[in-house]
């Protein structure tokens, strides 16, 4: 065998680690079924908040595109991103995430993101995110479309 | 009333504030009482010297300074109070090249947005429970980054105890 590079490896307990008393308190806590029961009702007590923090980033999107700022819109994209699902917006989650993906990637490869593209995923989340039935199959549908879009045009760039 | 971990102490790491009062209400669930947040990496480190906590909980996606560079500092700064506190990552990217890049940062655990109770939890579980060992060597600290033990494992053998291993897969 060639000789490894040095390396280590640090047991815990070697390291400093949760007490044991504690650690044995906190896992009896975390395995107890009415604590889980205790955080899935502050959850969803946040989702109507959650709803309006990502209907307003939805707002701010649809204006940083109609103003032509894409840092803006990125920006926003990925806020509904990280909202949209804790506000029940699964489907304006997804297309948001795709957008920001597709801005990504345009960027690294240094071009120019196509201005149909994004406008449709603007459209679509602005959509998703107000319509009362947006977890449905149509949003997952849209979500796919758009992806495919996206895919295709960064597929275009990277092999020209 | 609830068990309370008056000596365990939280840090919150995430620039969207429904969120960190989101994670907060979570922790504090638990009986945390000292739950910090802060809004980026920077102020989080900060933050983390003056409070040194028992556990992070940090988004990945920050200005000026994201949960990745975060979490290396956290790991291989002198400044850092405790390189091995466990650091959960929380992030809505999927893109696999992100997980590997706050793997290689030192991520302990990952928890995918949406946020549930119950993923959380399983995670803050998982660290209590099962603490995994450390790694050094000179391209990375932080947690072992292999999991379980692959009896296929060809190689490439890098540790110093790699060699035990092999034997022992045997």
């Amino acid at each position: 065998m060639k000789k490894p590079p040095a390396a280590m490896k640090i047991m815990p307990g070697d390291y400093p680690v949760i007490g044991a008393g504690a650690a044995e308190r906190l896992l009896k806590v975390l395995k107890d079924p009415a604590t889980n029961e205790k955080g899935t009702k502050i959850v969803a007590s946040k989702a109507q908040e959650f709803r309006s923090a990502t209907l307003e980033h939805v707002a701010r999107l649809e204006a940083s595109w109609t103003g032509h700022d894409l840092d803006a819109v990125f920006a926003h994209a990925h806020e509904i991103r990280g909202l949209a699902g804790n506000a029940g917006l699964i489907a304006a989650g997804r297309i948001a995430s795709g957008l920001c993906t597709y801005v990504e990637e345009i960027a690294l490869a240094r071009a120019k993101p196509k201005r149909s593209i994004i406008a449709l995923h603007v459209e679509a989340i602005a959509r998703a995110a107000r319509a009362s039935d947006e977890a449905t199959r149509l949003g997952d549908d849209v979500a796919r479309e758009l992806l495919t879009a996206a895919r295709q045009h960064l597929a275009e760039v990277k092999d020209a | 009333m609830g068990a309370t971990f008056d000596h365990l102490k939280a840090l919150v790491v995430e620039d969207n504030a429904h969120m960190r009062v989101l994670l907060r209400s979570l922790l504090a669930a638990l009986g945390l009482k000292d739950v910090r947040e802060a809004a980026n990496g920077s102020e989080a480190f900060a933050l983390m010297r003056d409070m040194n906590p028992d556990l992070i909980l940090t988004d990945l996606t920050m200005r000026p300074v994201d949960g990745i560079a975060f979490t290396r500092e956290v790991r291989l700064s002198d400044q850092s109070p405790n390189p091995f506190v466990p650091v959960i990552m929380i992030t809505g990217h999927t893109e696999r090249h992100r997980v590997v890049s706050a793997r290689d940062a030192g991520v302990t655990e990952f928890l995918a947005k949406p946020i549930t109770a119950q993923a959380l939890y399983l995670r803050i579980a998982e660290i209590v429970e099962r603490p995994r060992p450390f790694v050094r060597c000179d391209a990375y600290f932080g947690p072992d980054r292999r999991r379980r033990v692959d009896p296929n494992f060809l190689g490439p053998w890098r540790r110093y105890d790699d060699e035990f291993a092999r034997e022992d897969a045997r």
